[in-house]
């Protein structure tokens, strides 16, 4: 297939033979226009090899909004479990269901056990081996440590102690 | 291009890729592809939080490592066998980033080297404080990480 007539390394009568054909179909040629099919292929052909070594299998958790993940040089692969994120204004959320504040919360934690059990039941419907108390947890980075240890406090009672704590992996 | 063979008669030596269906399936690759594609990765890091005791009454010859935040750019590290501390390290610096860098320093060089003999941490524990934001305490755990440290608990606050 001939894509574009090409006056370079063409001789001087080809290329006046090639400019007196392409000055013929001018005419024709301003009611279309050529595609340049070589550099389109090839753009394809690199953006599909980047894109597939980008390619991702493993599960994805959604980052709750207003929660700016820490970065991590040692980051694991992200397991499916439910997600408790405290973000920076103070709230709690599992499964991006807002839970209360925080603060709230760890004082008062009778409505995040309650949810944290049916979790817990709905699990030990579908599952037959026994629970494995894991759990997503994010929380903002400029939060005080000492909150998220309170709510992992919470979490560790409430059998939930496997908890993996979501971060930015920068490898 | 074309070669004469024969009495005038020509005929095309060159095959002709049909590039259409090629550029179709281009198309569609790259569409799947970008909109599975995945800009911001996102891991975890690990919390065996122990429930009461029965962490440490598993493990009697391992060494722990207990870790507690004085402030963001202090923290003193306990080594204990048994349960009994038996040697204390304070890593301090100007910075975060310089406390970090030390840390680093103290556990690989001091902590697993303890008595110029390689010891195996089995279990470490890392105290918060309010000072210290969440970011900080991530990248705490990461140096534990860095060093082969991966049975981490946070130290809660029914703990403190």
């Amino acid at each position: 297939m001939i894509l574009n007539q090409s006056v370079v390394a063409a001789d001087a009568f080809e290329k006046h033979l090639i400019n007196r054909k392409r000055k013929k179909h001018w005419g024709l040629k301003a009611a279309g226009f050529t595609l340049m099919l070589t550099s389109m292929v090839d753009m394809f052909s690199m953006l599909v090899v980047f894109l597939l070594q980008t390619f991702s299998s493993s599960p994805e958790i959604l980052v709750t909004k207003g929660v700016e993940l820490p970065n991590s040089i040692t980051p694991s692969q992200v397991r499916e479990a439910p997600v408790l994120a405290i973000s920076s204004d103070g709230n709690l959320y599992l499964d991006q269901m807002l839970v209360g504040k925080t603060e709230d919360v760890s004082k008062k934690p009778n409505e995040l056990l309650q949810k944290l059990n049916k979790i817990k039941k709905t699990w030990a419907k579908s599952h037959k081996t026994p629970f494995t108390g894991e759990i997503n947890l994010q929380a903002d980075r400029e939060i005080k440590s000492t909150i998220v240890a309170q709510i992992m406090g919470i979490l560790t009672s409430s059998q939930f102690q496997s908890i993996e704590l979501a971060v930015v992996g920068h490898r | 291009m074309r070669k004469k063979t024969g009495l005038g008669k020509k005929k095309e030596l060159d095959a002709q890729l049909n590039l259409t269906p090629f550029i179709d399936l281009l198309s569609t690759c790259v569409c799947f592809l970008l909109i599975t594609a995945v800009w911001i990765e996102i891991g975890t890091v690990e919390v065996k939080q122990s429930h009461g005791t029965s962490a440490a009454s598993e493990k009697k010859e391992t060494y722990d490592l207990d870790l507690v935040f004085k402030d963001p750019t202090e923290m003193r590290l306990n080594l204990k066998k048994s349960g009994k501390r038996v040697k204390s390290f304070n890593v301090k610096s100007d910075s975060f980033e310089g406390m970090i860098s030390s840390l680093n320093t103290t556990i690989s060089a001091n902590v697993l080297n303890y008595k110029n003999k390689a010891i195996e941490i089995a279990t470490a524990t890392v105290t918060p404080r309010s000072t210290v934001n969440y970011g900080s305490l991530i990248s705490t755990l990461d140096v534990l990480r860095k060093n082969k440290i991966v049975n981490i608990g946070v130290l809660t606050a029914k703990g403190q």
